[in-house]
């Protein structure tokens, strides 16, 4: 015992919480909140008595920081029992109360406790409160043996560092706070009950899986209980809270560690400041505020109030305009169609579009496509076409004038047999051809590119995704055409084109402006590396979605040198951690899109994110970023004064408060994309007073027309 | 007399539409001309002149003007087109931005 008590036991940063929470990859979006939730079904006590249902997964998440130092002293906690009797029951007590608020299942019995309300403030003060999970980790810990003495321990930690006394202050606010606490659960109410039946559902399935998660999660901890040891030593406050989160998401991710260490240095800079200023600010107003910003919020307080009477009347409809009018009528009537003379390319290109959407395209429509001396010929669907008719309407077609041809699935009538004698007829037939898109052009081989691009010396933007036969070779075939011209290469899913080998051809393309290599499971570290020292100057857009090898040192090459990067898809990289937010925010100063995808970044890394770069943005998807929480909302909301389009599917810890904040002070956005977001409510949908922004994805808006 | 505020428009032919100017201003491009700070003649005599848009298609598109409007109101009815029409009218459509 005294062993236990005499160690220097560093302080439980706030952040850890939350990295901890985050180090639970949920499988589903839900799964991630409902781990804490189901170690909220027994009922609270105030004697250490367990109720030791699905004990052992409960404190998974929360045992990963607890079992830093417990499991390192490796001892029974038994002692520590008797130690804080008095202090645990008063914090039981205000822990019962917080289980009491969340209302969730199984917590019929949580009313008897009642001795303070301030369990909330208990738990915040503990924790900067950043999640109901983090709360509610500590509620369990009362129930359970195991996690009770984790959690005694813990508490005796801070203590013992002089934290103790916000326990004892936040005591005596008890009183006063329940009362607020119990107004502010009322108010999130109806946002926690549209969470608690879906906890529910997966609660049950939580239980096994996080059980084995926690062994794996207090080995990993006892291996790593040293290092963190010293990273605790060297740093108080928000550096620590930095890095252990950084560490502690690290845990699972097998990255090396000594490169955590490295990394911190490498952050200082407008981003670690803004990390900084973000903890601070929650922490500050969890410690001010008690429990006011309580339960699900992460310890942010979004003031919002949805505008009555205000803002658009949801159903009322815009008329639809005279040329949407006039294309359906035309659409439908597509036979009766003689002449597309005089109509200017982007009529044309609509009407193709909505005749190949409702699959009425056909060859007599191409034939009038390809009439005359086309300049523009954009198909973004050709399955319907057969080679047959490919050959007969593109052997007659005047393609002298041709600057762009898109030709999008047109994998069944191309291949290069028939290229010669179509498109490329001769070795001038496409002079002014500058844009030219073949996607699954699947029997497309080198050979036949080969063909083509020898009679379009002109090109600037080449689209070769999914032409599956493409090697390396196609590559090369470029450059030695094309190597002063090319500006954009798109390559998604080239399965056979291996990144490596077509790297020295690629390094050729001298003023490659952008590049997709989407998909492409070859492209590494290194490849980007190699190409971003070669090309990353001139770099404006590159599409790095689903290249699942990628790690944050990619992302540091191109943040040092892309300066001019205006657009970046890292959507699907599960291996990209806040860092690279950290490298973006110091380095595209001129990120205008942004795209992300299931990516695992912490809401405090958007955050400070947006606050550095949010001004300049335009676009941005944080499509199933899980974590996406208050503190984008707010750095949204006070930054992104150009922000035309968002993407928030799949966030569903953003409450409507939050939404109605983002939709409200961001005055250029017209485009809120909602898919998935099943929390978000009226109160927000009538509520907000943006007129002009158009939300897709929940029950007011027609689908497929936006796509 | 006119205690409405109209608009005259100029088809190709010559032919005159008296309309509202409420529902000229339907078209963004009417709207730009009537409000623009920029001095257009047309802003000054209330005429606005298309010659490239025929009579015909100019009445429809008039009609497509007050139908907008009653739309908006909530009366949502159906706007009925030729085929016929469809084509010009689509051009013409396009380049009144309505």
């Amino acid at each position: 015992m005294p062993v236990l008590r005499s160690r220097e036991i560093p302080p439980v940063p706030p952040n850890p919480r939350k990295a901890r929470y985050n180090v639970d990859p949920p499988s589903t979006p839900t799964q991630g909140r409902e781990q804490p939730a189901t170690r909220l079904s027994s009922p609270p006590s105030l004697t250490p008595s367990p109720k030791t249902d699905g004990s052992v997964y409960g404190s998974a998440p929360f045992s990963l920081r607890r079992s830093l130092r417990l499991y390192s002293k490796g001892s029974s906690n038994a002692d520590d029992q008797f130690g804080l009797p008095a202090v645990e029951k008063s914090i039981g007590s205000r822990n019962g109360d917080v289980s009491k608020k969340r209302k969730l299942s199984g917590d019929v019995d949580d009313g008897d406790v009642n001795g303070g309300g301030g369990g909330n403030e208990v738990v915040e003060s503990y924790m900067k409160g950043k999640s109901i999970a983090e709360s509610e980790y500590i509620e369990k810990s009362e129930r359970k043996d195991e996690i009770e003495n984790v959690n005694r321990k813990r508490r005796f930690s801070r203590e013992e560092k002089g934290k103790g006394k916000l326990v004892v202050e936040t005591d005596l606010e008890s009183e006063d706070e329940s009362l607020v606490d119990v107004s502010f659960s009322d108010v999130e109410l109806p946002a926690e009950e549209v969470k608690s039946p879906d906890e529910k559902l997966s609660k049950r399935s939580n239980r096994r899986t996080s059980g084995g998660r926690m062994e794996r999660f207090r080995d990993a901890a006892r291996r790593n209980a040293s290092r963190f040891a010293y990273f605790n030593t060297r740093e108080e406050e928000e550096e620590n809270n930095n890095n252990l989160s950084v560490e502690a998401e690290r845990e699972i991710p097998s990255v090396e560690e000594h490169i955590e260490e490295k990394v911190v240095e490498d952050w200082p800079g407008p981003f670690s400041t803004a990390m900084k200023i973000i903890r601070d600010r929650t922490a500050n107003l969890n410690v001010r505020q008690g429990s006011s910003s309580s339960d699900q919020v992460p310890s942010v307080q979004i003031k919002w109030v949805p505008q009555k009477g205000k803002g658009k009347d949801g159903s009322k409809r815009l008329p639809p305009s005279l040329l949407d009018l006039s294309l359906r009528v035309l659409v439908d009537n597509a036979d009766a169609i003689a002449s597309l003379d005089h109509v200017p390319d982007a009529m044309r290109h609509k009407l193709c579009q909505m005749l190949c959407d409702s699959r009425q395209m056909n060859s007599n429509l191409l034939d009038l496509l390809l009439s005359g001396s086309p300049t523009e010929i954009r198909l973004r669907e050709c399955s319907w076409l057969t080679e047959d008719q490919f050959s007969e309407c593109f052997v007659k077609c005047d393609t002298s004038n041709l600057t762009v041809l898109q030709l999008d699935y047109c994998g069944q009538c191309l291949a290069d047999y028939n290229i010669p004698s179509t498109l490329a007829r001769s070795l001038n037939s496409l002079p002014a051809l500058t844009t030219l898109s073949l996607t699954g052009a699947y029997r497309l081989s080198d050979a036949g590119l080969s063909v083509l691009v020898s009679s379009a010396p002109a090109l600037r933007s080449v689209n070769l995704s999914q032409c599956s036969f493409l090697t390396h070779g196609a590559i090369e075939i470029l450059a030695s055409s094309l190597a002063s011209v090319l500006l954009e290469l798109f390559i998604n899913d080239c399965q056979s084109i291996d990144a490596m080998l077509m790297l020295p051809s690629l390094k050729k393309l001298e003023r490659l402006k952008v590049l997709s290599v989407a998909g492409l499971e070859s492209v590494t570290d290194k490849f980007i590396k190699e190409i971003i020292t070669a090309r990353g100057d001139g770099m404006k857009e590159l599409i790095l979605s689903g290249c699942g090898k990628l790690t944050d040192s990619s992302l540091k090459i191109i943040a040092e040198t892309c300066s001019s990067l205006r657009s970046l898809d890292i959507g699907n990289v599960p291996k990209l951690t806040d860092n690279s937010l950290g490298y973006l925010a110091s380095g595209c100063r001129s990120l205008e899109l942004l795209k992300l995808c299931r990516n695992t970044f912490s809401d405090d890394a958007i955050g400070a994110f947006l606050e550095i770069s949010g001004e300049v943005l335009k676009e941005l998807a944080l499509n199933n970023v899980g974590k996406v929480g208050h503190n984008t909302a707010l750095s949204l909301a006070r930054r992104s004064r150009n922000l035309v389009s968002l993407d928030l599917s799949w966030c569903r810890n953003l409450t409507d408060e939050a939404m109605g904040l983002i939709v409200d002070s961001c005055l250029s956005l017209r485009v809120l994309k909602l898919f998935g977001c099943t929390q978000i409510t009226d109160v927000f949908l009538y509520g907000h007073s943006n007129a002009k922004v158009e939300i897709i994805g929940l029950k007011l808006s027609p689908l497929l027309e936006h796509i | 007399m006119k205690k409405v505020d109209t608009v005259k428009l100029i088809s190709a032919e010559g032919m005159e539409f008296v309309i509202d100017k409420e529902a000229a201003m339907v078209s963004q491009t009417i709207r730009n001309m009537l409000t623009s700070p920029g001095g257009f003649a047309e802003a000054e005599h209330g005429e606005v002149t298309f010659p490239e848009i025929s009579a015909v298609i100019l009445e429809k598109i008039c009609q497509y003007f007050y139908w907008s409007l009653q739309y908006s109101r909530g009366k949502e009815t159906e706007f009925h087109i030729e085929p016929e029409l469809t084509l010009e009218l689509m051009m013409a459509a396009n380049y009144l931005h309505t």
